[in-house]
């Protein structure tokens, strides 16, 4: 029998509805903002950015977006480092996760919570001497310097330790007593259901990945190691970018399109995991 | 058929030859952006306009000219030297960069950049070719650590169109301009009368390098020797209050746009939404531009530029400073590599007049004799800048550093938020603790 609903109910839904639209206009309002400017005349914005409610329009920043080489080659290595840390961030995490959650070993408690230290120290710290070990060891401009760093997820490892101790134990032991070997229980028993954790994890790292600024500057300086952050940046015109700003804007929006798919295709799990629902 | 082998031996040693003349590549790295969808393959210079089109077109040219040497650009986000930080730190050096001339020293002083006289007069670059401004800059313990390519300053850009609304002109077409702090209230108000606007655009939010660069002027207008010694600055002075009382009364008695950063700044004063806007030498070409475009408010030809005016009775004096090419240490080993690079400095000299069409000023002196550099728009009321452009002393080190902390202490006074003995107090101790622990 389908719910029905009071008058007052409606009222009240309707009136959220109109909150919600009016937080979602708030939200968007930035990003219709860089769109409206990646399609003016960069000589017109110097007018004004206001230039942006009145036409003519025109697509010439996108085509030159086309024109440029450099911008394809900055694409194509920010997407091998975000999804080479995806990838590397989900295998790692969910075998740390998995052996911290299910394994008995020594010290599993102290280097559990040496793993989360991890979550305390910020990247700062760390960085002058990160920069100098890849030094060492000739890393800098190379995908795996960009890439390796990110490996190192104690949120991920959290995450996927949390995850799989709330899966019940029953099911290993149901398992064992199938024979089943400890990493088959892992990988075909346990990593399924963990899979709304995994989508969470990766979500989050490929973003993070993605949007990444500081050390693509100085891990990356030639210009064919720079990532779509660092290479966009280095395009900017003149001194704050007063001119040149339709395409600054354009390149902006061409380098958000991967992550606004993201969002598109992982709406859902998105959703879930800042709601919280993936450690549930 | 011997013939044959020979010719054929020969003819492939050439293409070998050439070839490894060509291998010669410098890796330039320089702020100016990045413009190759309008520029990267334009050869003709003088069809080049804006600083990122002019620096590309002459690295293209460069190339052109020099079939043996490919200089590879990287264009790094201004100003780049967290950038090159990194990369001497990892040993990755280009071997060419844009460098202020105010930052020069922080790199000489840690012996990270090669010293250029040799290989500057081994192309027959003689130093005294540049402008006493421009050899300065690059100059640290007598020896010079850059290629001078031009000053920049702070300027008096003019909205004649204004003006002329508020009878602020004379009669022959130029602007009437302050000759002392009562002259520039007195006309601040007759603008503001005239016109309902404001007499100053003035970046005053988010940013720090305008305050300092206008409270330098202020200072140097008066004589006051704040960094007589290059390790401390004196910012307790009278000097240093009543250069900073200046700014805060121009803010207060409503002379002045407020809460405008610098992209705000610049659209602000083309919109007409203020007199007279104080930015630098890099935006001439752009508003000149707009006075001959329609529908903004410098149409018409409304446009036109001075040097700040001398508001204090000791000289007439304006903060300056400039870019440069520097050559991080190591770059020079290379007997190759270092005439190819003389090569692109000599013509990066030779060419100076193409850049000062950005509105930078020359760094070269023999420019400002050129008929078409004097034929440029406005030049000739700003060639004096070449002699009254002032940097801070050569010796001062962390300028870029020094700059935030004057930016952020006499926005702080300007602003009301301290009082202006306070925020020159605070400036003065946070500079000094700054360069007692380099």
């Amino acid at each position: 029998m389908a719910k029905t609903y009071a008058p007052t109910d409606l009222i009240a839904n309707r009136r959220l509805y109109w909150i919600a639209a009016g937080l979602a206009v708030v939200m968007m309002a930035p990003v219709l903002w860089i769109i409206g400017l990646s399609i003016k005349d960069n000589a017109e914005l110097m007018r004004g950015t206001q230039q942006v409610f009145s036409a003519p329009y025109t697509v010439v920043n996108y085509l030159n977006i086309l024109k440029s080489s450099n911008v394809f080659g900055w694409f194509l290595n920010s997407l091998i480092v975000a999804l080479g840390q995806t990838v590397g961030v989900l295998i790692l995490s969910s075998l740390a996760g998995y052996a911290f959650a299910r394994l008995e070993f020594p010290f599993r408690r102290t280097l559990f919570v040496i793993v989360l230290f991890g979550l305390a120290v910020p990247e700062q710290v760390v960085i002058i001497a990160r920069h100098q070990m890849f030094n060492w060891f000739g890393l800098h401009n190379t995908h795996i310097a960009l890439i390796l760093p990110g490996l190192s997820s104690a949120f991920g490892v959290f995450l996927m330790a949390q995850f799989f101790r709330a899966i019940p134990r029953d099911i290993d032991e149901a398992a064992l007593l199938d024979n089943t070997p400890p990493f088959r229980i892992f990988w075909r028993v346990l990593m399924p259901l963990t899979l709304p954790a995994q989508a969470t994890l990766g979500i989050f790292t490929f973003l993070l990945a993605w949007n990444d600024y500081w050390w693509p500057l100085i891990s990356a300086t030639k210009k064919e190691m720079f990532t779509l952050t660092i290479g966009i940046a280095s395009s900017q015109t003149n001194f704050a970018q007063s001119e040149g700003l339709g395409f600054l804007s354009a390149q902006a929006v061409f380098a958000a399109l991967p992550i606004v798919v993201v969002y598109i295709f992982f709406q859902r799990h998105i959703v879930t995991a800042v709601s919280g629902g993936a450690v549930k | 058929m011997k013939r044959f082998l020979l010719g054929t031996a020969a003819g492939a040693a050439m293409s070998i030859a050439s070839a490894a003349m060509a291998d010669t590549t410098i890796e330039l790295q320089r702020f100016f952006g990045a413009c190759d969808a309008d520029y990267g393959t334009v050869t003709d210079v003088s069809a080049a306009v804006g600083e990122c089109g002019i620096i590309t077109a002459l690295v293209n040219k460069f190339e052109a000219d020099n079939p043996g040497i490919d200089v590879n650009v990287t264009t790094v986000e201004w100003p780049g030297y967290d950038q090159l930080n990194a990369q001497l730190a990892s040993g990755a050096a280009p071997d060419v960069v844009s460098m202020h001339y105010s930052v020069i020293s922080d790199y000489q002083s840690r012996g990270l950049l090669e010293p250029l006289d040799g290989l500057l007069a081994g192309q027959g670059i003689d130093p005294a070719a540049f402008t006493d401004a421009g050899r300065g800059g690059v100059t640290k313990d007598g020896q010079m650590f850059g290629l001078p390519f031009d000053n920049w300053t702070m300027l008096f850009h003019v909205n004649t169109n204004l003006m002329a609304q508020a009878g602020l002109m004379n009669a022959d077409g130029t602007p009437m301009l302050p000759n002392s702090i009562d002259d520039l209230f007195a006309m601040g108000a007759k603008f503001k009368e005239a016109t309902g606007k404001p007499y100053l655009v003035q970046i005053l939010a988010n940013e720090t390098a305008a305050y300092a660069r206008v409270l330098y002027t202020l200072l140097q207008q008066q004589n006051s020797d704040f960094f007589a010694d290059p390790t401390a600055i004196k910012l307790n002075t009278p000097e240093a209050v009543a250069a900073v009382e200046l700014m805060k009364r121009i803010k207060d008695e409503g002379l002045s746009t407020e809460a405008m950063d610098y992209p705000a700044a610049v659209s602000g004063f083309t919109n007409g939404e203020g007199g007279i806007a104080i930015n630098g030498t890099w935006l001439i070409g752009s508003f000149e531009a707009q006075s001959h475009e329609d529908g903004n408010a410098l149409s018409g030809g409304g446009y036109t530029v001075y040097p700040i005016p001398q508001f204090f009775g000791g000289r007439d004096s304006t903060y300056a400073d400039g870019h440069g090419w520097v050559v991080p240490k190591g770059a020079l080993e290379d007997a190759e590599k270092a005439e190819a690079i003389g090569k692109l400095f000599k013509f990066l000299a030779d060419n100076d007049f193409q850049w000062a069409r950005t509105g930078h000023l020359p760094a070269v002196s023999a420019v400002f004799d050129m008929p078409e550099f004097q034929g440029l728009p406005h030049r000739a009321n700003i060639a004096e800048i070449a002699q009254t452009g002032t940097s801070l002393p050569a010796e001062v080190q962390r300028q870029f550093a020094i700059q935030d902390i004057i930016g952020e202490e006499v926005g702080s006074a300007v602003n009301g938020d301290k009082s202006v003995a306070e925020a020159l107090s605070s400036a003065e101790a946070r500079i000094n603790d700054l360069l007692a622990n380099l």
